[in-house]
Formats: C-alpha cells, sequence, structure tokens
C-alpha cells in the first residue's frame, strides 16, 4: 500500500515541481526575449509584443552585430573585439590554472615553514575588489610597457586568478593521500615527475572547474578591459557596451541582444562542455579540505 | 641480500618537546624479516619512514651494506615500500604501476616488459595487468602494490601495515603468501605492524617499541617466552598474559606463591628456585591462558604444577579451545581449557597449573626476574 502511495501524485511533490518549474521560467524569460528580439526586424519590434515570436524571422541582428554595428566611431561590428577577447581569456585561464595547479601542490605536498600562513595571505587575493587596485595596476603596467595591451589583461588577470585556482587545487590536493607521493619519491620521481605524471593526470575534475571559473570571470570582466585597454585590444564586454550606448538614429534592439548573445556564447558553451566536472569538481575538493 | 644497521637512531620533530624515537638500536641481517610491533604512537610508522628517506633523522645513522645512508635522497637508497593503503597510481594501469619506477630509472623497454612479467608471473596478477587500480580488490590492490616493490629488486623491502585494510580471512591469505615470498627470496624485509598475531607468525625476528623506546628485540618464540618486561608480556599473545600480584614464600618442599580465588579457596602455586631472594617480597607473576588447564594426568607427577578449584566466572568457546575466566587475588585470569571438558559459568571447576612457563617480574622496575 505504502509503495502505490508513494509513487502516486503527492500534493507536495506537486507544489515542489510547480514551484522549480515557474522558477525556471522567470529565470528563461530574459534568455527567450533576447532570442525572438534579436531575430526580429526593427518595424516588428517597433509595434509587436515584447513576447511574441517574430513576424518575420531574420538574421540581420546577428551578421549587423558581428560584422557593421558601430562601437563609438568605429562601424565594424563586435567580431575583432570578440576575438580580442579570446586572445586575452584563452592565455590567462590556461595560465592561471597551471600557476594554480602548481601552487596547490607546493602547499600541499611540499609545505615549508610559514606555508599555512601563506596561503591564507593568498586567499585574501579571493576577496580584494576590483577597484581597489585600478591605480596600483595601471601603474605598474605603465611601467613594464603593457598598458592598453592584451598582454597586459592577460598579466592582471592571471595575477587575480591565481588566487583562486591555487584555493581550488590546494583543497584538491589536500584530500589525495601523501602515501602516493611518498610511493612516487621511493619510485625515483622528483618533484617535477610527480606533479606532472602522478597529480595532473589525477586532477580533470578540479581542472575544469578552474577552467569554468576562470574562463566564465576574465570573459565577462569588464572594469579591468575598461581601465586596461583602449581601442583595437579592448574585450567584447567593453565593445558590446560601446555598441549599447552609440546613439545614432533608432535604437536597434535587434542588433544589441544579438551581441549581447555573441557576447554570453563562450562561456555557455564551455559550462556545456565541461560543465558536468564542475559539480563533480567542486564536491570533490570541498569534502576534505 | 642486504645488511641494515640501525645505530641510536633519534628524531625529534620541530615544536615536540619529547622525542619521538629515543635511540633505536637495531641490526638486521641480510634476508632476515623483522617486524616492528607496538601500539599505535610509539614510533614504529616513524622509524620506518626514517629507513625510506620520507623522514630526516636527528642523531644517529643508518647503514646499509656498510655505507651511512642517513642523510641520502629516498630514490638514492635503493629501498622499496608497501603502504597501508597500497598507493597506486590511480591514473595508470597495472603494468603502469609496476614499471613506473623502472620507467624513471630508465630501463631499456624489453627490460621493463621482462620484469613486469616476472613480477606479475610471481604473485599471479598476469591478467590484471591492463586493469586500473580503481577497477580491482582490496586483495588484488594489496599485491599489486607488492609487485611495485619487487620490481626494482631493491636491497630493502620496507612493508607498512600492509594488512590492515583487509578483511579477516583475506588478511591471513595474504600474510601466508608474504611469508611465502620471503622464503622464496630470502629478501632482508622490515615490517610494521601492530597486530601481534602478524608479528609472531612473520617473523624472524620482533622489535617491540613503546614511546619511542625499543622494549625488546627477539625471535618471536624469545619474545613471547621472556618477555623484558611488562610491556611486552601484555603485548604479546591473545588472550593476553594475566598478571598477578603475589607474594613469595618459604615452604617445606620449596618456594610458594599464595593465590586465592573468588570462592575463598587459597591455593599454594610453587614457583621457581631463582626467586630464593625474594622470599617476603611481591612480585607480579606473569601467566598465560595455556598455563592453566584441566587436570592432565600426565603431569600430575611433574614439578612446579598444582591443582585448585576455582570458580569459573565467564567461558568463551573459541572452537579449539575454551577460554575461561577466573579471579585470583582478585585479578581477572583467563585459562585455556579443552572443550572436550565441560565448565560452566558460575561454577567450581578444578583447574591445573603449570608454573614451568611463568615469568615473574619486579613490580617497582616492571622488568622481568631473569633466572641466574
Amino acid at each position: 500500500m505504502t509503495d502505490v502511495v508513494r509513487t502516486g501524485f503527492r500534493p507536495s511533490r506537486v507544489a515542489v515541481y510547480g514551484l522549480l518549474l515557474l522558477a525556471a521560467l522567470v529565470y528563461l524569460i530574459p534568455l527567450f526575449i533576447m532570442l525572438v528580439t534579436s531575430f526580429k526586424t526593427p518595424m516588428d519590434i517597433r509595434t509587436g509584443n515584447l513576447m511574441a515570436l517574430p513576424t518575420d524571422w531574420t538574421t540581420i541582428g546577428w551578421t549587423k552585430a558581428w560584422s557593421e554595428a558601430c562601437t563609438g566611431v568605429q562601424c565594424e561590428g563586435i567580431s575583432g573585439y570578440f576575438w580580442n577577447s579570446f586572445k586575452m581569456t584563452v592565455p590567462a585561464v590556461l595560465i592561471s590554472t597551471l600557476l594554480g595547479a602548481f601552487n596547490g601542490y607546493v602547499l600541499s605536498k611540499w609545505k615549508f615553514k610559514g606555508s599555512d600562513l601563506f596561503f591564507g595571505m593568498l586567499l585574501f587575493g579571493c576577496f580584494v575588489p576590483f577597484q581597489v587596485v585600478l591605480l596600483p595596476m595601471a601603474a605598474t603596467l605603465g611601467k613594464l610597457g603593457l598598458a592598453n595591451t592584451t598582454s597586459g589583461l592577460v598579466l592582471v588577470h592571471v595575477i587575480y586568478g591565481v588566487a583562486f585556482t591555487t584555493l581550488f587545487f590546494r583543497n584538491y590536493y589536500v584530500a589525495i593521500p601523501d602515501a602516493l607521493i611518498k610511493a612516487a619519491r621511493l619510485d625515483g620521481a622528483g618533484f617535477f615527475t610527480i606533479f606532472f605524471r602522478i597529480l595532473l593526470p589525477m586532477s580533470t575534475p578540479i581542472f575544469m572547474v578552474s577552467l569554468i571559473w576562470q574562463f566564465t570571470q576574465i570573459w565577462n570582466d569588464f572594469l579591468f578591459g575598461v581601465v586596461f585597454a583602449s581601442g583595437d585590444s579592448q574585450p567584447i564586454t567593453v565593445a558590446l557596451n560601446n555598441l549599447v550606448n552609440t546613439s545614432t538614429g533608432v535604437k536597434e534592439y535587434n542588433v544589441d541582444m544579438a551581441a549581447a548573445m555573441i557576447a554570453a556564447l563562450p562561456t555557455l558553451v564551455v559550462y556545456i562542455v565541461a560543465g558536468k566536472y564542475f559539480i563533480r569538481g567542486l564536491t570533490a575538493g570541498s569534502v576534505k579540505g | 641480500m642486504s645488511q641494515l644497521e640501525l645505530r641510536s637512531i633519534r628524531k625529534t620533530y620541530p615544536g615536540v618537546a619529547e622525542e619521538t624515537l629515543k635511540g633505536i638500536d637495531i641490526d638486521i641481517a641480510s634476508g632476515e624479516f623483522i617486524i616492528l610491533v607496538g601500539p599505535s604512537g610509539c614510533g614504529k610508522s616513524t622509524l620506518m619512514n626514517t629507513i625510506a628517506g620520507l623522514e630526516t633523522i636527528s642523531d644517529g645513522s643508518i647503514v646499509l651494506d656498510g655505507k651511512d645512508i642517513s642523510t641520502m635522497e629516498p630514490k638514492d637508497r635503493d629501498i622499496a615500500m608497501v603502504f597501508q593503503s597500497y598507493a597506486l597510481y590511480p591514473t595508470m594501469s597495472v603494468r603502469e604501476n609496476i614499471a613506473f619506477g623502472l620507467k624513471i630509472r630508465g630501463l631499456p623497454k624489453h627490460e621493463i616488459d621482462q620484469e613486469v612479467e616476472r613480477v606479475a608471473d610471481l604473485l599471479q596478477i598476469s591478467q590484471l595487468l591492463n586493469k586500473k587500480p580503481a577497477n580491482l580488490s582490496g586483495g588484488q590492490q594489496q599485491r599489486v602494490a607488492m609487485g611495485r616493490a619487487l620490481a626494482r629488486r631493491p636491497r630493502i623491502y620496507l612493508f607498512d601495515e600492509p594488512l590492515s585494510n583487509l578483511d579477516a580471512k583475506l588478511r591471513v591469505e595474504m600474510r601466508t603468501e608474504i611469508k611465502k615470498l620471503h622464503q622464496r627470496l630470502k629478501t632482508t624485509i622490515v615490517y610494521v605492524t601492530h597486530d601481534q598475531i602478524e608479528a609472531m607468525t612473520l617473523a624472524d625476528r620482533i622489535a617491540v617499541l613503546k614511546d619511542g623506546e625499543l622494549q625488546q628485540l627477539g625471535t618471536p618464540k624469545e619474545v613471547y617466552n621472556t618477555p623484558a618486561n611488562l610491556f611486552v608480556a601484555g603485548f604479546m599473545g591473545s588472550p593476553a598474559m594475566s598478571f598477578v600480584t603475589v607474594t613469595v614464600a618459604q615452604g617445606e618442599q620449596g618456594l610458594y606463591a599464595e593465590v586465592r580465588g573468588n570462592n575463598g579457596a587459597t591455593l599454594r602455586l610453587p614457583v621457581p628456585d631463582y626467586l630464593a631472594d625474594r622470599v617476603g617480597k611481591k612480585v607480579i607473576l606473569g601467566i598465560r591462558p595455556e598455563h592453566i588447564t584441566q587436570p592432565q594426568d600426565q603431569k600430575n607427577d611433574q614439578s612446579l604444577v598444582a591443582k585448585g578449584e576455582f570458580t569459573i566466572e565467564v567461558t568463551e568457546p573459541t572452537g579449539p579451545d575454551v577460554i575461561a575466566l577466573i579471579q585470583l587475588n582478585d585479578t581477572n585470569v583467563h585459562c585455556r581449557i579443552d572443550p572436550e571438558h565441560p565448565v560452566t559459568w558460575g561454577e567450581t571447576a578444578e583447574l591445573m597449573f603449570d608454573m614451568k612457563k611463568v615469568v615473574f617480574f619486579d613490580p617497582d622496575t616492571e622488568k622481568r626476574i631473569a633466572p641466574h
């Protein structure tokens, strides 16, 4: 009898799923509006309902956003800035992740006097607001001759990201038994061999976490991009802002929406591709630590 | 075939007041199977790690085949270790696990393959070579861990509680395997365990440690029959040796010690002559369960044998024996009784005390009183 009751409808279950569904809908509505608007003609937008499907499906908004829309004085679309963002994000993500892995390895398996204090202080880096470092960072980049360059942005993001990536990897490696390191040492493996041959191959889940986290952070960053880059080296977030704020003639909502979608796509793709590791890696790192 | 000398090894951890190892001296002969045994925290694992070079020593020296290796890196010591957690590399197959140390040492590929085959044959894990450690049972992982150690043909093998993660049945099987392996390969082995049965069954010699000090070093027989002190006596043997405080007295037929059961009855236990200078003094009688049995006719006329009636408080049948609990001088004492000889708890039974192998300890120093 009880089995039947359990598998059948229960009001509480229905309520829970109903609420979840509602919450999902609320979150999806902006995305829906963005998507349908990006495929509408300007005429359609002005006369039609916000929630309605396009009467004429057109990709003109997308092509215009990609290659014709004005971002300030130039009218070459956001494609160039899209690639700028890649040129900044990919190296910054990879370098900060590898550095974090290496830091985590040292801080968990080759502890030195004061290494815990060092780690604790490094964690402050996770909580320092972006605005605080703007001026000193600008001065530093100027001294290094990296002002207004993509390399400069990469450097800024690597420095900022290392605190997080170190935290991820350190907590992941702490849970790996020390006996493994001892066994490798007796097998004759040295400091780097143990890292590259034993630990790194075990790090896929946390690697994915770090990758997703860093990619999202760096790709979506606006403040560093607007301050430390100018003109041709600006990332897409800055270009998107300029595109939306350029006010010549009628506001082209379809172009704005398409540009916003283009700017958001890479992080979505990264999450979809590597997302299954994200939850797993986060919990793997946090169970012990 | 390697000989290892531990010379007054001392180890103090930074920031810890008490020494973890307080001067350990052990000479290990080539091909010898030495077991370090003791309760947790006695320093046995630390001692093993210092031999491996995973931890430094504060004082003393470790000499392997005449060469001081105290300050060498682990990889240069030519020592292999089997860990309690097996510590297999999870991303590598069994074959790669075994081959890892050989690869690092730059052996040519065909030699590595040959060596892996040899080890796999030896441990009967050939069919597992392409599997990942996660897909193996505990016993199989244990074999692979041993295979990894064997592959390099190191001079010394260290085993750090290798069987304690296995279930009881498998543990006994692997124990036999390790013993067979040692008898076949005649390698020098240092083996850490807290399981005194493992120590008794496997060792050529046992080193009993407590609080960073070597309590006794001897063959299993020596450690069992002539424990150096109360600690060793209580640690080795299951059920443990019972300790009863008695007073030595001079009787007409020789020395005796009187014990009183909880039924009020007293019994004069004959004690050996070497206690003559302790007449009137208290000593601690160490008596093992097998020294108190049902009456055995063939022992009736032997010296140092006594019979008395005592109340059985608890009986624990183990199969081959029944372990019975009695009280002597208000102390619990275990007896080992033939299951064919019926005893019932709560009733009195006649028991025979064979005093030939009992030991005596000085109540102040806790050291065994040696016959002179």
